[in-house]
């Protein structure tokens, strides 16, 4: 017992280094290691899937980039995963951020998944960048794209590229992909354009803005949510691409399991405690 | 006059704005849309604002010696390297680009990892079961934390299902009663601003 009281009063007493070093060891070594856990498919991730494959061919899928660097760990796989599927099944792309930092993200996801699939700009997708306005400007871009867009991220004229030409207003658009970390993000485009335009949105968004969606979910004004980096490993698993959320997930279930052992451990510590007193 | 001028023009754009929803007329409409172009100019300008209030602050930092006044002399350089790269080439210059690449995602993922050590160290030492309602969380927190990765797909094949129901039914429930709040308060805010009740978004300034 006395042993018992020694090894708690000193686990109490932990150096955060310690913990920090755990944690370290935790991401890593699964990465180096893979141990290839099962990834399970959830209904809202699935959701977005049947969406996009019930979507005709050409369709115009907008894919907006609401998020920045600091979240390009937990979205960037998701962007890639989501571009895959909609090339795949010869969808179009017409990308924006609303994130002033977001667009050189989405344009590396395009270039990087186009090049794939033999896609070309202007035809099969563009990139319109950064549109600062948050929910006036997505009202007006529902209106009438020419509004809003005049050029595309690099300067050149929408009319003069033919996807550009053909997308007129919210009426020619099929469904609307936030990838979100925040504010402007998926809820502006929930409440200001699927309400107003009634075009069906999905979103992927980061781990901790999932559970704030559920309500959108339930409603029916949200058709599908990838959460975090498992979302995104989900939509990988359905799209068959061995990507970056696939490899990061055994280092996110270790250190889950790591954080509740550090939970149940602190409380033991705190049972221990008030026993004493 | 200096407090009476921006409740009018306040209650007079609102008003319409508020109106011109209800009313599909064209003229209305037009003018609506008219409206919301010049409010999205307004907020492109606000990114300049940003910008020189950034740097004001930093120089002012520099020049009174403050707390950690080196790392302002870093920012500015930082934001005129990038500004340059990007008046230069454009966002699709290379040298714009190396940097967004190799210096803005590193770091941006640098800091957004440090979170995954803080937040270990806080499970240690600050989720405490102090209370029934402080147990009943924590309790959720471990169910969704194993039940929302592949591991608790692989303890128990339930464990998702588990965690969804927790997402849809509990935490939908709890969302949208804080939602409803949260939107009768801004409803609320809406009205005390149009009608000139709420002014404190015109600074302290006196008559």
């Amino acid at each position: 017992m006395g042993q018992v009281n020694n090894i708690l009063a000193r686990l109490s007493a932990l150096d955060r280094r310690i913990i920090f070093l755990l944690v370290a060891v935790a991401v890593i070594v699964p990465l180096l290691i893979p141990i290839g856990l099962p990834v399970d498919i959830t209904k809202p991730v699935k959701n977005i899937y049947d969406k996009v494959e019930s979507l005709p061919e050409g369709s115009v899928v907008v894919v907006s980039i609401d998020y920045d660097p600091g979240s390009e760990a937990e979205l960037y796989p998701a962007t890639e995963a989501f571009l895959e599927h909609c090339f795949r099944k010869n969808l179009r792309i017409f990308m924006l951020a609303l994130w002033p930092a977001g667009t050189p993200l989405g344009n590396m996801a395009l270039e990087n998944i186009g090049a794939h699939y033999n896609k070309k700009y202007g035809v099969d997708y563009i990139n319109v960048g950064y549109k600062p306005g948050g929910p006036v400007m997505l009202l007006s871009l529902g209106k009438n794209v020419g509004d809003m867009v005049k050029t595309d991220y690099a300067g050149v004229p929408i009319d003069s590229l033919p996807l550009g030409k053909e997308v007129k207003s919210a009426r020619d658009m099929a469904l609307v992909m936030s990838l979100s970390a925040g504010d402007p993000g998926v809820l502006h485009w929930i409440i200001y354009f699927h309400a107003r335009f009634g075009i069906p949105v999905c979103a992927a968004t980061t781990a901790i803005m999932a559970p704030q969606q559920y309500p959108y979910l339930a409603s029916g004004q949200l058709v599908g949510l990838m959460g975090g980096l498992k979302g995104a490993a989900e939509y990988e698993t359905l799209v068959k691409r061995r990507g970056r959320a696939l490899a990061g997930m055994d280092s996110q279930s270790i250190v889950h399991a790591l954080l509740v052992l550090f939970i149940i451990l602190g409380n033991v510590i705190l049972v221990y405690q008030r026993s004493k007193r | 006059m200096k407090s009476i001028l921006p409740i009018i023009v306040v209650f007079g754009f609102g008003f319409f704005m508020l109106v011109s929803f209800f009313i599909p007329l064209k003229g209305i409409q037009d003018t609506s849309q008219t409206f919301q172009n010049w409010y999205i100019g307004v907020m492109a300008f606000f990114i300049f604002i940003g910008i020189f209030n950034i740097i004001k602050i930093n120089l002012e930092k520099i020049q009174r010696r403050l707390r950690d006044w080196q790392y302002s002399i870093i920012l500015l350089i930082c934001l005129l390297v990038m500004m340059a790269a990007g008046f230069i080439g454009g966002p699709e210059g290379g040298l714009f680009l190396y940097f967004y690449k190799n210096v803005q995602i590193p770091l941006g993922a640098t800091m957004f990892s440090l979170l995954a050590f803080f937040v270990a160290s806080a499970a240690f030492r600050a989720f405490r079961a102090r209370s029934p309602e402080a147990t009943l969380l924590l309790i959720a927190a471990v169910l969704v934390m194993i039940g929302r990765v592949p591991i608790g797909y692989w303890i128990w094949h339930g464990f998702p299902n588990l965690v969804e129901w927790i997402m849809t039914v509990p935490n939908t429930a709890a969302k949208r009663g804080i939602l409803f709040g949260i939107d009768l308060g801004m409803i609320s805010m809406g009205l005390r601003v149009l009608l000139g009740i709420e002014r404190s978004y015109m600074g302290g300034g006196k008559e």
